[in-house]
């Protein structure tokens, strides 16, 4: 196994720099940022060959000097004294960046230093120090800042002590999470086994993991440094002999720099304050979206529009599933030929590809196979509840009449829980944590039936609630309260709410210990005699899908692997996936036999083979099937399996 | 059933919000404890008191030098077993504390007394006080503003995620955040003096005389070109941290829930994304606050506002250190306490942090 999981992955790039590069170099953010920070330190290194004039000399100086506009030899202009703006803006990048970067490498060295110790050692230590880190949050920063350098002398390296002592808080939270985050990971703990010492640990196996993030949040921590800095110039607090730009800006506010109109001094230096904070700002920005990508993609995202009219057409006939049960049974979901893509920029990932079932009043399918299979992805196309970036790209999925891919988004809105309803798998979290369960089930029902009796309402959802076992008390808790099985059953609840024609159940009773399964199952067979309630079930539990389905579709690998009714997929099984499935299950009457497990995995949907998907795992396999890709073959009426075996069986 | 039965929840919900509001009252007073200490020895360890000073000066005559030392309190030891902290001068041990200039301080702070103010000869909790209501009138409407012009973009930036609306309010953001606060406020007033707007102070000279309308109007006149500086510098962060609050919601399962209930976008937004985007927006509001003074303090003094800040300023200007030491401690608490608050809504809000 462990030899097959390498070969899986993909090709580890040479260095772990390489990759962050390369996407820093993508990251528009990070690029413009670091390219106007790198401009503005240039200038400032170099502020004695840029500047046309020493500002600190009054040399030639008249008194017909003061304030003059910006001209061809002074380019910003002249202040209050008539000296040159633009030479002191490039002495002042100077000593900006000077406090900047001194003030937080003070702040970054402290508040790491407490963050690394408090989240390694825990226990008192972190008490104590997030405890302190707490208390000097709440106070103000800067009228502290202020009474510190008021109180002593405003020299530059006052300034830098004073900013860096008081600005450490954030950083110190940050780091300390961060540190209790790696520190339970398995090479530090195994370091620790061979007994390695604290203080090794935290410098080769804590800080190394640490440092990204600490990186990021020291080009915060020196822009608010710089923003301190001018700040406390702007109100007169600044080292008399060192040149910055918010002195620049007091000495100008201060001096009538407004009465005249003279802009230039005003504008320039804060030009500079903003040049730099912004470089600042977005470089951070940047690198934190390079080193902790995430999708900026969410549920509200409109869509990708159906490809629709598409191959349907050539669907055959005959490969139409009769109803099991009753012959007259209406039949209330027909999906043709449906195939969903995942759409990112100009490439495709084909996740679904021409996928047909059908579904009668009253039976139920059972869904099967590994996970991967695009199972998933299927009945959320079915609902066109896709991720943005999903798109289906083909195909019809006919309900009622209509085909559900051409509607628009508002006619599809009233079609979802009123007629079909889904409990998602794993539904920890499909319930919001701020709202009350049965407020959230009332929302459902008020939605798609605006008319519903008020006094009836609370009622409803008792009853609701009782169906699936949930005592009447629980209906005006918070899903925090409920455990997970209850969450579970309150989104069965919730899902039944509309009376809905159809329920597509993504393994819903996977968190469900055996009793509430089998309370669950009861129900839902009870609710599709009576009700006439139809269910998509999508499940690994072959043993449910023999008891309960009337149908079954084995998809591996995006396509369908086989499909026909339960007794057929049981007692003849054509495609070797099912075969294999159906021997890893146990099976009760027969005690004796071994179980089999497929070796291999699915594969991934970006890197399918070129010929059938289960070749490279399939025991039966020969040329044909590594090459060619096998089409649906069509073995009796409603019985179709793709594995070129069963082409001299088919009609 | 496998989890706790109605009764039991019941009974620990309350306990534990209890328990957790009184965590949090308690650290709020040990808190403001901690300021008050940290006021009196900022002061006395830190070298340039010019009290002290003046006692030093050699014309004075020693009569006169003992006087301000009486005055001002100098005459008595710092705190027991100390005679005075810069430089460090040890002393009796036994004196009675409520002789040394630690309790005294206490006491006078007990009786609302912050000593008088070196500049105007007043008291200086009366000018402050006077100044506080000032200052609240300006960070009140400021904050409003800026949280709703904030909110209101953030949401729509993250609502339309990865389109133009997205990253123009993205960038105005970042912007926004990147402003000098008093640099804004200096273009700001630039551009408003030659529109007409009065160019600093609360009021018109002499406009007291006038009925109460006119009062009103004057003050707004006024308030329209600091509570405009102050609602740009702050609405960046609300916009970028509501963007991203929102964003992290909107990508949770149980908007899928609610998308697959058919509810339209806006009611999802509405009643499933809104409440739970806003939650960190509070947190950042209480962390905030001590921001919010940082800019108070720069739009005071560049509007000549006659709020606390400018109150710092000026008393920075002319070394008036018990106008300082006053108004450090009047924001220090009042940021204290408003944190609480925020905390105190918290809970309300999310009712996982009750039972947590």
């Amino acid at each position: 196994m462990a030899v097959q999981e390498l070969e899986l992955k993909p090709a580890v790039p040479a260095s772990p720099l390489t990759g962050f590069w390369k996407m820093f170099r993508e990251n528009r953010m990070a690029v413009a940022g670091l390219v106007m920070l790198l401009v503005i330190v240039f200038a400032a290194v170099f502020a004695d060959v840029i500047a046309p004039y020493n500002p600190r000399s009054y040399e030639g100086i008249q008194s017909g000097d003061i304030y003059n506009p910006p001209s061809a030899t002074h380019w910003f202009g002249t202040d209050d004294a008539g000296k040159d703006v633009f030479s002191s803006f490039i002495f002042g990048a100077r000593n900006s960046l000077i406090v900047g970067f001194f003030a937080a490498f003070i702040s970054i060295f402290i508040g790491g230093t407490f963050g690394v110790l408090a989240g390694f050692y825990g226990g008192r230590i972190e008490n104590f120090l997030m405890r302190f880190t707490d208390l000097m949050l709440v106070i103000p920063d800067l009228p502290l800042i202020v009474i510190f350098v008021a109180l002593t002398k405003p020299s530059l390296w006052n300034i830098i002590l004073v900013i860096g002592l008081l600005g450490w808080t954030t950083t110190a939270r940050i780091v300390r999470s961060q540190t209790l985050a790696v520190k339970s990971r398995k090479f530090v703990l195994r370091a620790r086994a061979i007994g390695a010492g604290n203080g090794h640990i935290i410098l080769h196996h804590i800080l190394p993991l640490v440092m990204p993030i600490l990186v990021v949040n020291a080009i915060l921590v020196i822009s608010l440094a710089i923003l301190s800095e001018s700040t406390l110039a702007f109100l007169g607090l600044s080292d008399p002999l060192a040149i910055s730009w918010g002195q620049m800006l007091n000495f100008a506010f201060g001096r009538g720099a407004m009465s005249v109109g003279a802009w230039w001094a005003l504008v320039a230096p804060g030009f500079g304050i903003v040049w730099v904070v912004l470089a600042l700002t977005l470089l951070g920005n940047g690198l934190e979206q390079v080193l902790n990508p995430r999708l900026e993609a969410h549920h509200l995202m409109p869509g990708r529009l159906p490809v629709w009219g598409g191959e349907a057409e050539s669907y055959p006939a005959t490969a139409v599933r009769k109803s099991r049960r009753r012959k007259d049974a209406a039949m209330v979901l027909d999906v043709r030929n449906v195939s969903v893509a995942y759409v990112n920029g100009n490439s495709q990932v084909k996740a679904v590809q021409n996928v047909s079932f059908q579904l009668y009043e009253g039976e139920l399918i059972g869904l099967v196979g590994e996970s991967g299979c695009g199972k998933t992805t299927l009945m959320l196309a079915l609902l066109r509840l896709l991720p943005a970036a999903g798109q289906i790209v083909n195909g019809q999925i006919l309900f009622d009449g209509r085909d559900l891919t051409s509607l628009s988004e508002a006619e599809i809105s009233d079609i979802r829980w009123k007629d079909i309803s889904i409990v998602f798998q794993g539904a920890m979290n499909a319930l919001n944590p701020v709202r009350t369960v049965g407020d959230q089930i009332k929302e459902a029902i008020v939605k798609h039936n605006p008319a519903f009796p008020q006094k009836r309402l609370e009622t409803r959802v008792i009853e609701l609630l009782g169906l699936v076992g949930i005592p009447a008390a629980y209906k005006d808790h918070f899903p925090h309260q409920y455990s997970g099985g209850m969450r579970q059953r309150a989104m069965i609840a919730m899902a039944l709410s509309c009376n809905p024609k159809i329920l597509i159940a993504d393994e819903p009773t996977t968190a469900l210990d055996v009793m509430i399964q089998a309370q669950i199952l009861d129900l839902l067979d009870e609710l599709r005699a009576q009700l006439g309630l139809a269910i998509i079930f999508v499940t690994h539990d072959l043993g449910v899908v023999a008891e309960m389905c009337d149908s079954v579709l084995v998809m591996y690998g995006g396509v369908t692997a086989e499909y026909a009714d339960v007794d057929t997929i049981y007692n003849s099984p054509r495609h070797p996936y099912t075969q294999e499935l159906l021997k890893a299950f146990p099976d009760l009457s027969r005690p004796e036999r071994k179980l089999a497990f497929i070796p291999g995995h699915p594969p991934k949907l970006d890197a399918l083979p070129p010929g059938c998907r289960f070749a490279p795992r399939c025991s039966q396999a020969f040329e044909r099937c590594v090459s060619e890709m096998p089409r649906l073959y069509e073995l009796k009426a409603g019985h179709v399996a793709s594995c070129h075996l069963a082409e001299g069986k088919s009609r | 059933m496998n989890s706790a039965s109605p009764v039991g929840l019941e009974r620990i919900v309350p306990l534990n919000r209890y328990r957790y509001l009184l965590n949090k009252v308690g650290w709020s007073v040990f808190t403001i404890l901690f300021v008050l200490v940290l006021n009196f020895f900022l002061f006395r360890v830190l070298p340039g008191d010019p009290a002290r000073a003046l006692t030093k000066d050699p014309r004075m005559k020693e009569a006169a030098r003992e006087a301000l030392r009486v005055r001002f309190g100098l005459d008595k030891p710092v705190i027991n077993c100390f005679d005075s902290l810069t430089p460090i001068k040890l002393g009796d041990c036994g004196v009675n504390p409520l002789e040394t200039q630690f309790f005294i301080y206490i006491k006078n702070l007990l009786q609302g007394e912050l000593g008088i103010s070196y500049k105007t000869n007043r008291a200086v909790s009366e000018i402050l006080v006077e100044r506080l209501w000032n200052t609240i009138l300006l960070i009140g409407a400021g904050q409003i503003l800026s949280i709703f012009v904030g909110i209101a973009l953030g949401v729509l930036a993250a609502w339309k995620a990865r389109t133009a609306i997205d990253y123009g309010a993205l960038f105005t953001g970042l912007v926004a955040w990147s402003l000098p606060t008093f640099w804004l406020g200096i273009i700001i007033l630039f551009w408003g003096s030659s529109h007409g707007f009065p160019i600093g102070g609360k009021a018109t000279p002499g406009i007291g005389a006038y009925p109460f309308l006119q009062q009103a109007g004057d003050i707004a006149r006024h308030m329209f070109l600091p509570t405009l500086a102050y609602t740009i510098v702050f609405m960046g962060e609300y916009l970028l941290v509501m963007r991203s609050s929102l964003l992290d919601v909107l990508a949770e399962d149980y908007i899928l829930t609610a998308k697959a209930k058919g509810l339209s976008a806006f009611q999802i937004l509405k009643d499933h994304a809104l409440k739970n985007a806003m939650l960190p927006i509070v947190t950042i509001i209480a962390i905030n606050l001590g921001f919010t003074v940082a800019g108070a303090i720069q739009i005071e003094a560049v509007f000549s506002w006659p709020g606390l800040g400018g109150a710092i300023f000026e008393a920075v200007e002319s070394r008036d250190y018990p106008v300082l030491q006053g108004a450090f401690l009047l924001i220090a608490v009042s940021v204290i306490l408003a944190n609480l608050i925020a905390d105190l809504t918290y809970t309300y809000l999310d009712p996982r942090v009750q039972s947590e």
